[in-house]
């Protein structure tokens, strides 16, 4: 090694920039609200030997997932076949890491006397339609055929020029055509951008800099990850889980993992999970990697960038046909699985470090949507939500109040006075829920109830699988009011649901209530006065305080005698 | 304005640990600077300390700026008044939950903790009265309930009330007779009212936005208080203004009503000085870089115009308030060098003021990117800010090679260029990033360099991003100061309005103007501007149907409603590389009121009559980034250089608060207003 760790450090800083512009210009130029507001999309440079070197982040579940796409990819197109100027267009689910929807362009960079390439780009977005049996979600396809056009690495730019044909087949094929091109568009900005600035960088450093630096980059991602990961207890841990239901049959659907730590890193294996299910719930693998991946980012680098080094420690097992590892035909649409899966790695890894982690939070993204007609213009509407989960509680605090589940904490929520400008929906109330928050010594975070009163007709969707099971709890702490939805309750319809599409009228009720955080700890060892704080705030009930805590409060006052007597004899 | 008009200007801008104070002398069209240190206990104290060594008689002094971000630090430091909420029955929590996402930067934090709310959730009540979207009456108010709810509050020792209602930027009545109630049984209880600070939708931005303002309402207004009566029993006769977060300045009353359009008036005065010296200079494409101790922060300046956003984020709280588009793209002179697994990084920890670097002498141990530009030769230790500090070279020197050179197992010289190095990776970074997306090419920007180090880094920028020229100010280190001097007495008016932008909506929209032209020609009356002095500029900020991001177009009242489509059309496909043929959506009508006051124009100074030479006061050796190596700087006294002189690097310009460092590629030219140019030029 002849590099210094300075100049390494400025190719570094260079890279992520150039995928940092990556970004901006697909924000700057996407059509559509999902990508520029959802950020729904995933940004990555390679290497030649496509690894990872640099990444922007857009939405937390794709991290990474590029890396196993553009694997596939180039294989499928085969590196002699790639020229300068080429791009290539795939979204072949088991290929690509995603449902159907989710479209990949990545393309080789060369600089201009080389044969090789000497790196890729690659960026993942999400499209609002392309052919899918149904228009926006599809919750119930059972193969791939139901779910979308497929291109399984298909070149759009051939040395630089654009193939008409293939953005007429993609015309013809997508209800949205104006903005899936719009954002086509979009992203051949974003990788043109990208592949000028490594042109630069390539240039400015030269090919023998270039290279080493990245191979130290490599290393300091390997590395950090390393010594992060010295400090996790060895073992090996399982933990299971059930999905509500795989969209087709009401029968609940086990997912399972075993996590091993040793001296050669962190194995998820999810062999004895459920095999391929008929509906659309099963994962593809490369989605699966990115779960575990998040969890080791998670829990060794959180606040550095991301490269191919930091996941040279994990490996992932899950066998081709199990329910994380979809194979043709499986349906992949509805991607919750992976929400319930990302918590359940937590849970595994909860039983080494209980001291670490933290319990789990509400579970899943609640999410609804209403679609119907406007009265006043006529015009077709659909306008959805994803409701906050409380948090779990730690070692060291509380969990959270009402926050986004984890797997897409960025995203916020859409607020009372554009949903009731854009629907029928009329917000009764939006509130924290008492004692929806697992007990314990460190509480988990409430969550909320929404009630929905309906002012005119529509469709109204809600999206969650899981309603059925608890928040587990963590070092003795209590579990946690689960998601539901409740349709038209105090009516003879009244009905509690999860998944479900429904058909309301004007005056009709939907109260959506969401999981809360579990408890840490047992609740006996909370502070009195942190419960009487609760009770104040109205996090807990005064019920909850003497039945759960163990703690008499009246007055607006702790009663401690009473309290250690009551503690003391329930012990 | 009609009064005869007096000879002086002061402008005050209290930064961390300065006060900068800025006189203008009407009379010799000349600028004098001012520092004291800042006093945190009593920030006026150190104001009045300021003024005292300005020594400008105010009696003499016609207009009187501050920009203070006291309101920012009490949200900050979380310092303001016990604060309740009065909303909707059912709605208590909106405050709580907010959006319910999390910061960016904590994406991957299973454990992230919220901060505590601002507003503790049994100070939150709600009473029933409910309008929908359009405004109209569902449920009526509930006026015993506001009654009874204030009562509580009260009792409960809140200090100061926010209310805020859903859709009560369509329709304020509730909010409006809810606060008369308040106010009625309360008197002393000082009411925000969401409609009144912003008339712009989404409940959970707008009640922030009018918590935080009820927040530092009381501290702010003892503030001000304080300081307009010392400054008039020292005979202040002019105004006294105060900053906006968007430029411009309103009176210290108008201030007091509203606090939150002050929280970031400090730095909002560099960028209208930046605009000044856009226009003044004819620069279209202005890039300013303002580098202090605790950030480096950037903004962009198209055709002569700062871009105002209407939503800022104080710390994790959005306010609707317009706001200057200020970028922090790094940490100051504090950032800490350190090395990682053989990498070596610069941040984002920062030292800080305190214990600061290490060359500081306070306990600071870990090298920063100041020891760094001492051990380069950049820093004269003996005559830090004037003298005001004295630098410990040695121990800087002793740091940087203990920590970053043997670590990497280097010099300490390779060392310590090595952070510049990094520093300056970043900051292209940020600065091409910030550019890209607006769609504009770095290198067509002017760079416009200010705070106390940013004329010593920002020739390496100039260098790397090649941009067309540097611009370094007169007094670099107060021009935030300089810039309120320069600044207008200004109101800004919304009101949100979603409707179809086409002619047969054209007298709604007008009918919405009209509104916010009275409110606006009334502040400014308020604030004494006559009627020909007052200038009304309106704004529409549109969208296509279905998409969320909307851009502000400026428009007269008298333009086609098909030519104002095409103006966003325009502007559409320069900001996000494409137009449609959908149909535009208004969403939000804006009226900026403009007082304007008669500004202090920068005099041409005569041409140097000696030889640059003249003002040359040594040579040290410092580290050339063009030759990689330690080479003689010849260094120069800024006050003795004039109009035509010309250096070439490698050179450092030393104003004492200031440094600006010269490469041996580039060259200095100082314009005919005393400003230093530098451009690429190989000697």
């Amino acid at each position: 090694m002849t590099l210094d760790g300075a100049t390494t450090e400025v190719i570094r800083s260079y890279l992520l920039s150039a995928a940092e512009e990556m970004r901006r210009t697909l924000i700057r130029t996407a059509f559509n609200p999902v990508i520029y507001e959802v950020l729904d999309f995933g940004i990555s440079l390679y290497n030649r030997d496509l690894e990872l070197i640099a990444d922007a982040p857009g939405l937390a579940l794709f991290l990474g997932a590029n890396d196993y796409a553009i694997r596939k990819g180039v294989e499928y197109v085969g590196e002699e076949n790639l020229f300068p100027g080429d791009i290539v267009l795939m979204n072949y689910p088991y290929w690509n890491s995603a449902h159907a929807m989710d479209v990949t362009l990545f393309a080789p960079v060369f600089a201009p006397d080389e044969a090789r390439p000497f790196a890729y780009t690659c960026l993942r977005a999400h499209w609002m339609d392309l052919g899918a049996k149904d228009p926006g979600y599809v919750l119930d396809s059972t193969d791939m055929h139901q779910e979308g056009l497929i291109f399984p690495g298909t070149k759009i730019y051939k040395k630089g020029k654009l193939d008409r044909e293939i953005v007429e087949l993609i015309r013809f094929n997508s209800r949205m055509p104006d903005l899936v091109i719009g954002d086509l568009e979009a992203q051949v900005a974003s990788t043109r951008t990208g592949e000028r600035r490594l042109q630069e960088i390539y240039a400015k450093f030269g090919a023998e800099r270039f290279e080493e630096a990245t191979q130290r980059i490599l290393k300091h991602g390997e590395m950090t990850t390393r010594r992060a990961l010295e400090s996790l207890p060895h073992g090996t841990y399982s933990a299971e889980d059930l999905v509500d239901d795989d969209g087709i049959s009401d029968t609940p659907v086990p997912i399972k993992v075993t996590v091993t730590i040793d001296g050669e890193g962190m194995t998820c294996d999810f062999s004895a999970s459920s095999p391929a299910v008929r509906g659309p719930i099963n994962v593809p693998f490369g989605l699966t990697e990115t779960i575990c991946k998040f969890v080791l980012k998670s829990l060794t680098t959180p606040h550095s960038p991301s490269n191919a080094g930091n996941f040279r420690p994990l490996k992932v097992i899950a066998p081709p046909g199990n329910l994380f590892h979809a194979i043709y035909p499986s349906a992949t649409f509805t991607l919750w699985t992976s929400h319930l899966a990302l918590e359940l790695v937590y849970k595994a890894l909860a039983q080494a470090m209980p001291d670490r982690l933290v319990a789990s939070s509400g579970g899943d993204v609640p999410g609804f949507m209403m679609v119907g007609t406007n009265p006043e213009t006529g015009q077709l509407y659909a306008v959805s939500n994803n409701d906050p989960v409380g948090w779990g509680g730690g070692a060291a605090h509380d969990g959270a109040n009402a926050t986004n589940h984890l797997s897409g904490s960025l995203v916020r929520n859409t607020p009372i006075e554009v949903m009731e400008m854009k629907t029928g929906m009329f917000i009764e109330a939006l509130e924290l829920r008492a004692d929806s928050g697992g007990a314990g010594m460190h509480r988990g975070g409430v969550a909320l109830t929404r009630r929905i009163r309906f002012r005119s007709p529509g469709e109204f969707l809600s999206v969650t699988k899981k309603t059925k099971t608890r928040p587990w709890g963590l070092a003795g702490g209590c579990e946690a009011e689960p998601n539901a939805m409740l349709l038209f309750p105090g009516t003879p319809k009244e009905k509690r649901v999860g998944t479900y599409r429904a058909a309301v009228e004007a005056g009709d009720v939907a109260v959506c209530l969401t999981g809360g955080g579990a408890g840490y700890g047992r609740p006996f060892e909370r502070a009195p006065v942190e419960v009487l704080e609760d009770v104040l705030e109205g996090y807990v009930s005064l019920d909850a305080a003497r039945d759960v805590y163990g703690v008499i409060i009246s007055d607006g006052r702790v009663d401690e005698r009473a309290t250690e007597e009551l503690r003391e004899g329930r012990r | 304005m009609a009064e005869t008009k007096k000879r002086f200007r002061i402008a005050v801008d209290i930064g961390g640990t300065f006060v900068d104070a800025i006189q203008f002398d009407g009379v010799e069209g000349s600028v004098r600077l001012a520092k004291a240190p800042t006093t945190p206990g009593q920030p006026y104290e150190g104001v009045l300390e300021a003024i005292r060594r300005l020594g400008t008689p105010l009696e003499e002094t016609d207009i009187f700026v501050h920009g203070t971000t006291l309101g920012l630090n009490a949200i900050l430091e979380r310092k303001g008044a016990i604060t309740g909420i009065l909303t909707n029955e059912g709605m208590r929590d909106v405050f709580e939950i907010g959006r319910a996402d999390v910061p960016p930067l904590q994406m991957y934090n299973f454990a992230y903790e919220r901060p505590a709310p601002v507003v503790k959730r049994r100070h939150r009540i709600g009473v029933p009265g409910r309008l929908d979207a359009a405004g109209d009456i569902v449920t009526p108010l509930d006026e015993d309930a506001v009654r009874a709810a204030a009562a509580e509050l009260a009792g409960a020792g809140v200090q100061a009330l926010a209310i805020s209602f859903l859709h009560s930027y369509k329709n304020p009545v509730h909010e409006e007779r809810a606060a008369e109630i308040v106010r009625e049984h309360f008197p002393q209880l000082p009411v925000s009212i969401s409609s009144e600070i912003t008339r712009e939708y989404r409940e959970y931005e707008r009640t922030a936005t009018t918590v935080l303002d009820a927040y530092i309402r009381p501290i702010f207004e003892a503030y001000v208080g304080k300081l307009k009566q010392a400054l008039l029993d020292k005979g202040l006769g002019g105004r006294f203004l105060i900053m906006r977060s968007s430029g411009g300045a309103m009176t210290s009353e108008v201030a007091t009503r509203a606090p939150i359009f002050t929280v970031m008036s400090g730095p909002s005065g560099g960028i209208v000085g930046a605009a000044y010296i856009a226009r003044l200079l004819g620069r279209d494409h202005l890039l300013s870089l303002d580098y202090g101790g605790t950030s480096l922060d950037a903004s962009v300046i198209e055709n002569m115009d700062p871009l105002v956003m209407h939503e800022a984020t104080l710390e994790h709280f959005p306010a609707l308030i317009p706001i200057f588009d200020i970028r922090c793209i790094g940490t100051g002179g504090g950032s800490i060098a350190w090395v990682q697994e053989g990498l070596l990084q610069v941040g984002p920890q920062s030292a800080g003021a305190v214990p600061g670097p290490i060359a500081y002498g306070k306990g600071g141990v870990e090298p920063t990117t100041t020891d760094a530009a001492l051990v380069l030769g950049y820093l004269d230790a003996e005559a830090f800010l004037g003298g005001a500090l004295s630098l410990d070279a040695a121990a800087a020197r002793r740091g940087m090679e203990e920590r970053i050179a043997r670590v990497l197992g280097t010099d300490v010289l390779t060392a310590s260029a090595g952070v510049f190095d990094v520093l300056i990776a970043r900051t292209v970074g940020a600065i091409r990033e910030i550019t890209v997306e607006r769609g504009k090419d770095p290198r067509d920007f002017s760079l416009l360099a200010f705070g106390g180090a940013g004329p010593m880094i920002a020739p390496l920028l100039a260098r790397e991003i090649d941009v067309v020229d540097l611009i370094v100010p007169n007094v670099p280190a107060a021009f935030s100061a300089w810039g309120m001097v320069m600044s207008d007495l200004v109101s800004e008016f919304s009101q949100t309005d979603i409707r179809r932008l086409s002619d047969a909506e054209r007298p709604a929209i007008e009918a919405g103007f009209s509104v916010l032209e009275e409110k606006g020609r009334a502040a400014l009356d308020q604030q004494g501007v006559r009627p020909d002095e007052q200038v009304l500029e309106h704004f529409l900020e549109c969208r296509y149907f279905g998409q969320e991001h909307a851009l502000e177009v400026p428009i007269a009242m008298d333009m086609e409603t098909a030519d104002i489509v095409e103006r966003f059309n325009t502007l559409h496909a320069e900001r996000y590389g494409h137009a449609i043929a959908d149909p535009v959506q208004v969403v939000t009508l804006r009226l900026r009121a403009i007082g304007q006051l008669a500004k202090p124009s920068l005099r041409k100074l005569p041409p140097a009559t000696d030889p640059a030479d003249t003002a040359l006061v040594k040579v040290r050796d410092a580290y050339c980034f063009a030759r990689r190596q330690m080479v003689p700087f010849g260094i120069y006294a800024r006050e003795r250089l004039a109009p035509g002189h010309v250096i070439q690097g490698p050179a450092i310009i030393d104003e004492g608060t200031s440094t600006t460092v010269i490469h041996s590629d580039q060259r200095m030219t100082v314009d005919e207003y005393g400003h230093l140019i530098i451009r690429r030029h190989a000697a």
